[in-house]
């Protein structure tokens, strides 16, 4: 539904803005952009008397404005003052780019507060209401994985009113949970161990009304988005496909390969074994000496066996600290007179687990010690000899014991199989889990169930090292998320991070050329093709962070209220005036800062609560992102006259800061290309230039953004602005 | 039942706002509660986060981004709850509201605290600086809205802040508010405390100036912090070139926090990072008992370790004094290693200072079962009340976030909400 | 490995440590916050904390080990404990474990050490005391003016207090000398000595006897004081009682009669400062218990004993002085009960402690530990 706009642009006089601009001149320069004839000024545009003033000209039997153009201050701020439903709304932010940085009343500031209303017209004039994407879809919640994240979170999903489909590689439910002789405690005062709890959900999620319990059964294929998945599930010689909406990926761990610790002295002997034998020895009712079936005397316990190690794991499993407490305690109940020695790197019962080290330490016969294990071997009578360097007992000491128990730590299932098995062209697995050493992990610390394939969320051990406890919250977490993005989905909005956003690419695909990037470069995997390579969109995969948008040579995917065509339309509204004198200092260079909206963008308005001064040759335009940065906008640029273009974008690498994941790197990657395409123009690559810009790095910019403007100078005007 | 669907969140900051979040977005109405005057809690006061060294204001950025869009979520600042009874799916709070003095016509432009004549000691910097009486809680406060400390005004300041605003944003005979909800379901979410530091008698805080705690060390490092981002020492504002760090400073101590705070491991490794990053010539002497960096938190930990201006020393530092006749600090501990005590001279001391639940010094207007040392035992709250991250036990904020999302979806059932 | 030490750890041990009142030693988690703030632990290789880690993992050499005896039970340790393990106490124990194993027969020991033990340990004294008095003395009140000499001729007090204590010299001479070789044979944890014995042994005695190192303690440093004052007391005492053994024995002419008379005065501030240096330390060590720990049973059987025998000391002095015959004896019997008590056991009680504490810091001197 295609409505007739009828602009009006708001000025705001308050906060200094009127004491540093010109406002006679900002009325010249809206009017003069044609369509826009309709401006009002306020003192303070905020106030109740501000907002009364617009919203009689939104009236429909009045004025009947449904766009406007609030120039004022931030968009970040009195956001419930300017907003207004079903109105378009375009943020000019003459408030903290212009009067708080920079010298009140002169020529610069006023170009610049001129250019910043120029571009909002643009803008606004290029932007359109947003109508969500909406289809019929299916708001079941897969669950794989029955260990205790997936218990957890099926039960909770189905308690909620979610049906639940619940995948277990298994003949029984429950995982490592349900192999256990005892659990350590996980409520104060933290002292008893505990009879495992699993069963009771077991129980509880087998009794579910709204639970499908699939048993000795595997995901095979996972195909579709969010809403609309079908998963094929095996079970025995069956395959079933069940429609499901979105995942909790509750796949779980599998222990170390000991086979790999032969330095511990697996498979020396056989009395040398690991943690998870030595709980299936506990439950079955009697701890013995594998070599002889005697109770041992004396059991040592060799922490880190594999975890916390360059050659084997590099992370640190959690459990294996509390773990091997607990078992110590096994052998102390069983046999009084036995010893058990911990050989720790460092004893790890964070928080209140410190209160169950305590008490475990308060038995007599655990003896602890930290200790580097140099090697394991055989002893006198069958005893084993463990040789040990930097214990608080000596630099080189030997414990000789009757068993050996490695504490080898965990393994996620994503680190060797995809386990999801999508249907996806980017792959069957999640992306970049290398980064997480095969966890499958978010990057982000704040939104910790972040994958890159939407309505997939990881819990439990699969998802990082945990204990028993912590995995049953992280799987209702993680069910949460699932039901959330289902119903975002079916409301055809986005999720996580623009889970607001109504918006969606809307590819004009008669201009399709099947070149494929937007397919590859989509971080989320969002972009499929048909069997001709045509691409297609995904929708419910798709997070809106436009790098697609940013990828298309051809420019065709638009975004209701964001488009190639909507920056480009704002850059060639820009005023450039001629160079008159090179060599002038104050010579009115033009630069673009193309800034992600959420990290760069913030941090300029920090600039302007420090009031710090910000170079007036530059000009920003916010971004959803640096992975919608589309090169034509250069060209745009540069044939327009400007200067120089700086991206302030997130930080990329391991540790990357971009919230879409890809965006700021891709951002980069096109750079290259362009100054490639740049030095064959003759124009100077280092006109245009990327920084990495965190969220608080406030201080840096106007240094930064001078030495670039500093850097242009140098170089010399744009040679197109005379064209 | 009248519960209309909302969800009560007590606290405004990480594990807070995620779970209101997070309910919110799954379809609930929420209201959050906040004791002090923004939203983002402790985490506000962090110049990075651990592991990734990403500044924390990124993610509030995002969350408040959330909140902004959501019309489902309502929050009061200054806010806290009083008075709760009924049970789950029919709850009724009292909320008291602090006077802030300033109403939402402010702009946040400076002049009310460019006029204002007093000074207030900064909560914010922990002390490390102070602002006027009238002040912004910090740059990018969100809400951006001015506070005026009544405690700190004095009678005779002519009502100066009140004359310099041009925008009607003062109400210096503001009242106490009191609101009243009904809900279905509480999440506690208050956060936690840094333990004092005074306390410990044998570590010299507030004695040696030169001594600071570790969250001190956070605003030194921060741009937006009371040095601009230098790390500085308090005595002479010199950049210290050997920094040691004091892990346990109140932790794993029966005569102070019994538990194991969880943080403090990384936050000592992460703060490392940022007085060798200020300062690459500068030393670092970690002094600990266990390094406890659980998870994949492992891999930092070698990198740090791996820094040859870092040195971790097995042993816990039990006495500090201040070196005669200078601003120095000396150390003791032994190196429990090579078993030799040694009395070690740095130019700063950073006490890793443990965490204590909010709830140790205000309890929750309901009867609730705690640990000796404050913390909420979840296995004995009644229905339709979950607490959250630290309140719990001491937590890492990405824990604390799970936590917090699934606190969502557990208050959701208790609505009795169904798709 | 060249050099490795194979880990014996004895179960029993512990247990024993536990039983002993040294019930907290397993929370030692090693953290060092007892060498730290140990004003008496020397740089290299302080205490407690490794003793700590020794006694919970069972490794009994750790009695032969110096360095318990350098503890002066300050209890800064204690105090400042994160895990509440009494570093303090658990030496304590360890030293009383010492003592047993270095003392011949070392069940005299165990039952110095065990309450129920307590009124045999009582009777023996007094039964041997009473046969002596009804087959030398006189076992009852006598008549007409107090003198003791009447219940207890002199010459029987001296043949049974110089056997008591050459009992006492013998076990503690043959203990000491058996811990001076096993603190100086070789083991990868001790440190070897040099020097001069005998000027050692002077320095060392100096240091004691005006408590150098005590004084440094913080938390019970009024406790030091306390026990300056019961040293000098006991110091007082044996100066008057060997003036009168030698005017007895080796002056039959009387030439130092004058001085004697004179001296003995010296036994009026003697008994003064022993009662109030014991009294002190008793209320010092209950205000302190919460902080430093109350103490053992052990470490309160020498308390009491020195505290009776002071006490029946001055009042066997003042009835004898009013001239009340019936309470007279009966509490100058006890008071010699008290005072065997002292010599005789002195090999298995904390007084012990002399001549243990004395070799150890003799050696840590001679060592370079900072003694």
């Amino acid at each position: 539904m295609e409505m007739e706009k009828k602009y009006g642009v708001y000025l705001c006089k308050g906060c200094g803005i009127a004491d540093a601009i010109n406002f006679e001149s900002l009325h010249k320069v809206i009017k003069k952009s044609g369509k826009i004839q309709h401006i009002k000024e306020a003192d303070i545009l905020c106030s109740p008397e501000g907002r009364a003033l617009i919203l009689k000209d939104l009236k429909t039997d009045g004025e009947g404005i449904n766009s406007i153009v609030v120039a004022a201050c931030s968009p970040r701020v009195k956001y419930e003052e300017f907003d207004f439903p079903n109105i378009l709304v375009e943020r000019c932010n003459i408030r903290e780019q212009v009067a708080w940085t920079q010298e009140p009343n002169n020529e610069h500031t006023q170009a610049l507060a001129e250019d910043y209303l120029r571009m909002a017209c643009a803008r606004i004039k290029k932007a359109e209401m947003p109508e969500p994407y909406q289809t019929e879809c299916d708001k079941t919640i897969l669950v794989i994985g029955g260990g205790t994240a997936g218990l957890s979170a099926a039960l909770q999903a189905a308690n909620n009113g979610y049906q639940v489909v619940l995948v277990e590689k298994e003949a029984q439910l429950g995982g490592f949970a349900a192999k256990m002789y005892r659990q350590t405690p996980s409520s104060y005062p933290y002292t008893t161990l505990q009879e495992p709890v699993v069963f009771k959900k077991i129980q509880e999620v087998q009794n579910h009304p709204k639970i499908k319990v699939m048993t000795s059964a595997t995901l095979e294929k996972l195909d579709g988005e969010p809403g609309l998945l079908d998963a094929t599930i095996k079970v025995g010689g069956d395959v079933e496909t069940l429609r499901v909406g979105t995942v909790v990926l509750a796949a779980g761990w599998k222990p170390y390969d000991a086979t790999k610790l032969t330095k511990l002295g697996y498979g020396l002997s056989k009395d040398v074994i690991t943690n998870i034998e030595m709980e299936e020895m506990a439950k079955a009712g009697k701890i013995v000496r594998p070599s002889d079936g005697k109770a041992p005397e004396s059991v040592a316990f060799i922490q880190c066996a594999g975890s916390r190690d360059p050659e084997h794991l590099p992370y640190c499993s959690d459990f294996c600290c509390t773990a091997s407490l607990k078992q110590a305690l096994y052998v102390r109940e069983q046999n009084p007179n036995a010893i058990a020695y911990i050989l720790y790197k460092d004893i790890r019962t964070p928080g209140q687990m410190e209160l169950f080290y305590k008490q475990v330490q308060s038995d007599p016969g655990v003896m602890l010690t930290k200790a580097e294990i140099a090697e394991v071997g055989l002893g006198d009578g069958g005893k084993l000899r463990i040789h040990a360097t930097d214990t608080l007992l000596g630099e080189n000491v030997i414990f000789e014991a009757d068993l050996v128990v490695l504490a080898t730590g965990m393994v996620p299932r994503t680190a060797d199989e995809p386990v999801l098995n999508l249907g996806y062209r980017q792959g069957p697995g999640l992306p970049d889990l290398e980064l997480f050493s095969g966890f499958a992990d978010s990057n982000f610390i704040c939104f910790p169930y972040e994958t890159r394939r939407t309505g997939i969320y990881a819990a439990g051990c699969v998802h990082q090292p945990m204990n028993m406890a912590m995995a049953m919250e992280d799987g209702v977490g993680a069910a949460c998320k699932a039901i959330q993005a289902a119903e975002h989905v079916a409301a055809g909005m986005a999720v996580h991070p623009r889970s607001w956003d109504e918006t969606f690419p809307d590819p004009f695909m008669q201009r399709c050329t099947s070149c494929k990037r937007c397919t590859e470069e989509c971080p989320f995997g969002a972009i499929e093709e048909d069997e001709k390579g045509t691409p297609f969109f995904k929708i419910n995969r798709c997070r809106r962070c436009a790098t697609c948008m940013g990828a298309c040579p051809e420019r065709i995917i638009s975004f209701k209220d964001f488009s190639v065509d909507q920056i480009g339309s704002m850059l060639k509204s820009l005023d450039v005036p001629e160079i008159e004198d090179e060599d002038d200092p104050l010579a009115p260079l033009r630069v673009i800062g193309l800034v992600c909206e959420n990290d760069a963008y913030p941090a300029l308005d920090a600039a302007a609560m420090h009031k710090l001064r910000l170079n007036p040759m530059i000009r920003f335009i916010s971004l959803r992102c640096l992975g919608s940065f589309n090169m034509v906008w250069v060209s745009d640029a540069l044939s327009r006259g400007v200067d120089g273009i700086i991206l302030l974008g997130c930080k990329h690498g391991d540790d990357y800061q971009c919230h879409f994941a890809k965006g700021s790197e891709l951002c980069e990657y096109r750079m290259s290309k362009l100054s490639e395409t740049l030095d064959k123009l003759g124009l100077e690559s280092d006109r245009v230039i990327q920084y990495q810009i965190g969220h608080s790095d406030f201080d840096l910019l106007p240094k930064l953004i001078d030495d670039f403007v500093a850097r242009v100078r140098e170089i010399g005007p744009n040679p197109f602005k005379e064209l | 039942m009248n519960a209309d669907n909302k969800i009560l969140v007590i606290g405004g900051g990480m594990s807070g706002l995620t779970a209101a979040l997070e309910a919110a977005e799954a379809g609930s109405q929420v209201i959050i509660t906040e004791a002090g005057p923004y939203l983002g809690g402790r985490v506000a006061q962090l110049h990075r986060y651990f592991p990734k060294l990403c500044p924390p204001t990124c993610g509030l950025e995002i969350n408040f981004r959330r909140i902004k869009e959501n019309p489902h979520i309502s929050f009061y600042t200054m806010a806290e709850v009083t008075q709760v009874s009924g049970s789950a799916g029919n709850f009724d709070v009292t909320v008291k509201v602090r006077p802030r003095y300033v109403n939402d016509r402010c702009v946040a432009c400076h002049a009310c605290a460019e006029a204002c004549p007093q000074w207030r000691v900064n909560d914010f910097n922990y002390g490390l600086d102070k602002t006027k009486a009238a002040y912004l809680p910090y740059d990018m406060a969100f809400p951006q809205q001015y506070v005026i400390d009544k405690s700190a005004c004095s009678s005779d300041c002519g009502q100066k802040c009140l004359e310099a605003c041009a925008y009607d944003a003062i109400e210096l005979h503001q009242k106490p508010q009191t609101l009243n909800f009904n809900v279905g379901a509480i999440i506690m979410a208050s956060g936690w405390e840094p333990y004092d530091a005074t306390k410990m008698d044998n570590l010299g805080f507030g004695v040696v100036a030169n001594v600071i705690t570790n969250m001190q060390m956070e605003r030194l490092a921060a741009s937006n912090g009371p040095t601009g981002g230098q790390i500085l020492r308090p005595s002479d504002q010199q950049s210290p070139k050997k920094v040691a760090f004091v892990q346990c400073a109140g932790s794993r101590d029966e005569n102070h926090l019994p538990y194991c705070s969880y943080i403090c491991c990384m936050a000592s490794l992460k703060q490392a990072t940022y007085v060798r990053e200020k300062a690459p010539e500068a030393e670092v002497y970690i002094f600990y008992i266990d390094i406890r960096t659980p998870g994949r938190y492992e891999q930092f930990y070698w990198k740090v370790r791996d820094d040859e201006n870092v040195h971790l020393i097995r042993g816990k530092v039990a006495k500090i004094t201040q070196e005669p006749g200078t601003d120095n600090v000396v150390v003791v501990a032994e190196n429990t290693a090579t078993g030799n005590k040694q009395s070690m001279v740095f130019d700063m001391v950073v006490l890793a200072a443990g965490m204590v639940p909010s709830t140790k010094a205000s309890p929750f207007p309901l009867p609730l079962s705690y640990t000796p040392d404050g913390f909420v035992i979840q296995d004995l709250l009644p229905p339709g009340v979950y607490a959250v991250g630290t309140l719990k036990g001491p937590l890492d904020v990405t824990k604390s976030v799970q936590d917090g999302t699934g606190a969502a979806l557990k208050s959701l059932i208790a609505l009795g909400r169904r798709s | 490995m060249a050099g490795e030490i194979l880990i014996k750890p004895d179960l029993q041990f512990v247990k024993r440590v536990i039983a002993a009142g040294g019930d907290t030693v397993k929370k030692c988690y090693q953290c060092d916050t007892c060498s730290v703030v140990c004003n008496l632990s020397p740089d290299e290789k302080p205490f407690p904390r490794k003793e700590m880690l020794q006694a919970q993992w069972g490794l009994k050499e750790v009695l032969s080990d110096p360095d318990i005896w350098l503890c002066h039970q300050c209890s800064d340790c204690t105090v400042y404990c994160p895990r509440g393990a009494n570093p303090g106490e658990v030496l304590g124990v360890l030293r009383q474990m010492a003592i047993e194993k270095y003392a011949t027969p070392p069940v005299l020991a165990k039952a110095v050490g065990d309450p129920k033990f307590l009124p045999l340990l009582i009777a023996f004294p007094m039964i041997l005391l009473a046969l002596a008095a009804k087959m030398f003395g006189y076992l009852g009140i006598p008549e007409g003016e107090i003198v003791y000499g009447k219940m207890f001729p002199t010459l029987l007090i001296d043949f049974i207090f110089t056997g008591a204590a050459a009992f006492a010299v013998a076990v503690l001479a043959k203990g000491a000398l058996a811990f001076w070789q096993d603190i100086n044979a070789p083991h990868p944890w001790r440190v070897k000595v040099e020097g001069n014995l005998a000027g050692n042994l002077i320095a060392t005695l100096k240091d004691i006897l005006f408590h150098n190192r005590f004084r440094l303690c913080e938390t019970t440093y009024k406790r030091s004081t306390n026990h300056l004052f019961l040293v000098f007391g006991f110091i007082f005492l044996a100066m008057v009682t060997g003036l009168a053994f030698y005017h007895e024995w080796f002056d039959p002419h009387g030439q130092i009669t004058k001085v004697y008379v004179t001296m003995k005065l010296l036994a009026i501030p003697g008994t003064a400062a022993l009662l109030y240096g014991i009294w002190n330390l008793i209320k010092e060590r209950q205000a302190n218990a919460e902080k430093a720990g109350y103490g053992s049973y052990y470490d309160w059987f020498l308390i009491y004993v020195i505290l009776v025998v002071g006490a029946t000391g001055l009042l066997s002095w003042l009835f004898r002085l009013v001239g009340i015959g019936i309470l007279a004896y009966p509490t100058y019997f006890l008071h010699l009960t008290a005072i065997f008590m002292l010599f005789f056991y002195a090999p298995y009680t904390k007084l012990a402690h002399i001549v243990y504490r004395t070799v150890a810091m003799l050696h840590a001197r001679m060592s370079g530990r900072g003694f």
